[in-house]
């Protein structure tokens, strides 16, 4: 099945010039991507913001969950949830497994609550067998567990946990007690004495929800933004938290799918570990094929030219001739891994060889990356002059989703090459498949990596072009060229995430390579998380209304013009309507880039 | 700090009063530190340190109770869980299972309870270990004896 589906593929790379020339292939995209079932609707982000002011509120609702069940005291509830790591599911597990009291004792959580008899001996004196002194018992404190000691005692042992950085649990001073203090008796106390650390023991009671839970982590923006992302069910994804920090949420490095963790951490690694001088000249240049000297490619297509006058192609390094289109140079393909050189030279130079193929290829695609970010000004300029033009042309959002699908593209491109380098190159999977089996799926992969490669160079191309001198044709011309491709890398990249996903990380036995789905428009936003239920309820309140407005807004003849790819007929339909409300202005579209919002 | 001070100040008095109620154990604080301290405990009967004087140095943090106090043998001892060169002891309430209701007499109680039962499996006497662990009670018995005699009883003649 893999030799056809090989074949099948590698054909239509022949036929490339098929989707470009044929406009119905379009309208064919728009229907297959909405009968894809894989496509879900827009809903809600899973993923939530925890701000500073947000945090109580994050963890009501589990603290709601374990009072009610065990019907415990906040506290009780808080110190089971501290020591289950917030596992609520965990918790009601180990309660019918081992029973209450099991349940409590490994917690700390004292099973007898005695608040009898106190007030009886208020009067009498008792002795401290901390301090050894005699004292009235209205100094004294007595803790769930029964335990008993002065307040000056408890007052500097709470001081000396909470220093120690053990705020969320600070256990009975009685020998052999385990028991965790009552947390409102610790903050009374303390605050008597030093007011800032009792604030500092709550926010750290506040924040185990975040460090000691693995569904919430902290953002690693740097510097701090101060705010954590809650996921929900799978921690395999990937994020970007309000203040605009995108992360891969298992390892909190930057998004690096289709790669996984431990491949990306392999890479990270790998790229550090090169020599500076030996990384700068494969990072920055590349020898010139005649004359030898270091070539810096600025910016263009992948055909450089030396001083000196030889051509080469700039992922290569090979001498070319000059004829070239923006894809590729005439008579010249270098995409693929080449076997023969393997057999020529010894095994440490072929791994140096092999770690700069899918290192330089990495590199120009990130490198494609920033430069096409710059692009983002230039294309402000020319939609803005066109908009000034008196014509029938209107809408020009195709322009920055055609960008913004160049974006998402190039990035999952440029990550795939770490993968590449990865997955087949026998060092992490040797023993779960055979050589040829590894071979077969190398084409598989290598044939949607080209395929999508050379698409996204196409959309670079087209959204380079300076169209805003051209006639109106032209532009309607490059405008389907534009859509056309962003629906075809789309398409592409969603492909080839499946391919890894399914026909390569998921035939292997250990599971230890799991990569963020693919999310066509993009990494998710975390929302923030509303302070009060009331707030929530009465947003998606909000939302439903504002769906049935829309519903009834949009025109069909908004579509074919509207939305430069297919993955957001739902969505653009819905901004183009909330426009008209007003509301346009407020809300935040998934599919643009941050600062392009801004300027809507 | 002043915490401390008092607590000492009354284990100090405490001491006083108990010192014939166990004759095993003599606590004596340094003329100018409180925070320093040094005990002379009787080995226990029916072991091998049976018959000898054990010195242990005490030295007391400020934050004491709240932290256990350092603890050492001055006198060489043949055991699994003191330290045969510096005198380090290996007791679970001088590190993390301490309680500020332990005072320095309960712990010199602890120290010579642990001298009677020696736990060969967190050893810091390696060689000590091994000899109790591998079963040679007698071998581990004669040289804790030897030691015992060697430097723990007044030297005769």
């Amino acid at each position: 099945m893999d030799l056809e589906d090989c074949m099948s593929s590698a054909g239509e790379e022949e036929e490339e010039d098929y989707y470009c020339s044929d406009r119905d292939s379009l309208d064919d995209a728009l229907e297959n991507e909405e009968s894809d079932p894989q496509w879900a609707p827009p809903k809600g982000s899973s993923s939530k913001v925890i701000t500073k002011e947000s945090l109580l509120a994050a963890q009501r609702e589990d603290m709601r969950r374990v009072m009610e069940l065990l019907s415990l005291r906040e506290h009780h509830a808080r110190t089971l949830l501290i020591h289950y790591r917030w596992d609520v599911e965990k918790i009601f597990a180990v309660l019918v497994e081992k029973g209450k009291d099991r349940l409590f004792t490994e917690a700390g959580v004292p099973i007898l609550e005695s608040h009898n008899s106190d007030s009886s001996v208020s009067t009498s004196t008792a002795m401290c067998d901390i301090c050894m002194e005699d004292l009235p018992s209205n100094e004294m404190t007595k803790m769930d567990c029964g335990h008993c000691f002065c307040n000056n005692c408890w007052t500097e042992h709470f001081i000396v946990k909470i220093n120690e950085g053990q705020s969320r649990r600070i256990r009975c001073m009685a020998h052999k007690c385990f028991a965790i203090c009552d947390e409102a008796i610790i903050r009374d106390l303390v605050d008597k004495r030093h007011p800032d650390l009792a604030e500092k023991f709550d926010r750290f009671l506040l924040e185990s929800y975040i460090e000691d839970n693995k569904m919430v982590k902290w953002c690693p923006s740097i510097p701090h933004c101060g705010n954590a992302i809650r996921v929900e069910e799978d921690e395999f994804c990937e994020v970007e938290c309000s203040c605009g920090n995108q992360f891969c949420f298992s390892c909190l490095c930057e998004a690096h799918s289709p790669c996984s963790c431990v491949m990306w951490e392999l890479w990270t690694k790998k790229c550090r570990d090169e020599s500076e001088t030996v990384n700068w000249i494969t990072v920055h240049t590349k020898p010139c094929p005649k004359c030898h000297k270091p070539v810096e490619k600025n910016g263009g297509c992948n055909l450089v030219s030396c001083i000196c006058g030889q051509a080469f192609c700039w992922l290569c390094g090979g001498a070319t001739g000059r004829d070239h289109t923006w894809s590729n140079i005439a008579g010249h393909s270098c995409g693929r891994y080449k076997e023969d050189r393997e057999k020529k030279s010894e095994r440490a130079k072929r791994d140096l060889y092999r770690y700069m193929h899918y290192h330089n290829r990495y590199k120009a695609h990130t490198d494609s990356f920033k430069q096409e970010s710059r692009l983002k000004e230039t294309i402000r300029d020319k939609v803005a002059v066109l908009e000034g033009r008196d014509s029938q042309l209107r809408d020009f959002s195709w322009v920055t989703n055609g960008l913004y699908r160049l974006f998402r593209s190039r990035r999952a491109l440029s990550y795939s090459y770490p993968f590449a380098y990865y997955m087949f190159g026998g060092e992490l999977f040797n023993d779960e498949m055979t050589k040829e089996d590894l071979e077969i799926k190398q084409h598989l992969f290598e044939d949607q990596q080209q395929q999508l490669e050379t698409n996204v160079e196409k959309l670079s191309k087209f959204i380079e072009e300076p169209f805003d001198n051209y006639s109106e044709d032209r532009i309607m011309e490059i405008r389907m060229q534009v859509i056309n491709l962003s629906v075809i890398t789309d398409t592409l990249c969603r492909k080839m995430y499946e391919c890894i996903e399914t026909d390569l990380l998921g035939s292997l036995q250990f599971g230890i390579h799991n990569i963020a789905p693919y999310h066509s428009k993009g990494i998710e936003k975390a929302t923030e998380l509303p302070i009060s239920w009331a707030a929530k309820s009465c947003n998606a309140e909000k939302r439903h209304k504002l769906e049935d407005t829309t519903n009834g807004g949009t025109s069909e003849s908004d579509r074919p013009s509207g939305s430069g790819s297919s993955d957001e007929i739902g969505f653009s339909s819905l901004k183009r309507a909330r426009k008209d409300d007003g509301f346009g202005d407020s809300m935040f579209d998934l599919n643009l880039p941050a600062d392009v919002i801004d300027r809507n | 700090m002043q915490a401390s001070r008092a607590r000492l100040f009354k284990e100090y008095k405490e001491v006083q009063r108990e010192k014939v109620a166990d004759p095993d154990i003599q606590l004596v604080c340094d003329d100018s530190n409180i925070f320093k301290w040094t005990a002379l405990i009787k080995g226990p009967s029916e072991t091998p340190y049976e018959g000898g004087v054990f010195q242990l140095a005490f030295s007391v943090p400020e934050q004491y109770p709240l932290q256990p106090p350092q603890v050492r043998f001055l006198t060489k001892i043949f055991h699994p869980n003191v330290h045969f060169k510096t005198g380090e002891i290996c007791l679970d309430i001088l590190k993390n299972a301490w309680s500020p209701a332990w005072t320095l007499q309960s712990v010199c109680r602890a120290i010579i309870a642990l001298m009677a039962h020696p736990e060969p499996d967190s050893p810091l006497n390696c060689d000590s270990g091994n000899l109790l662990r591998s079963g040679d009670v007698r071998g581990f018995q004669s040289m804790a004896k030897m030691y015992t005699r060697l430097a723990a009883m007044p030297k005769k003649g």
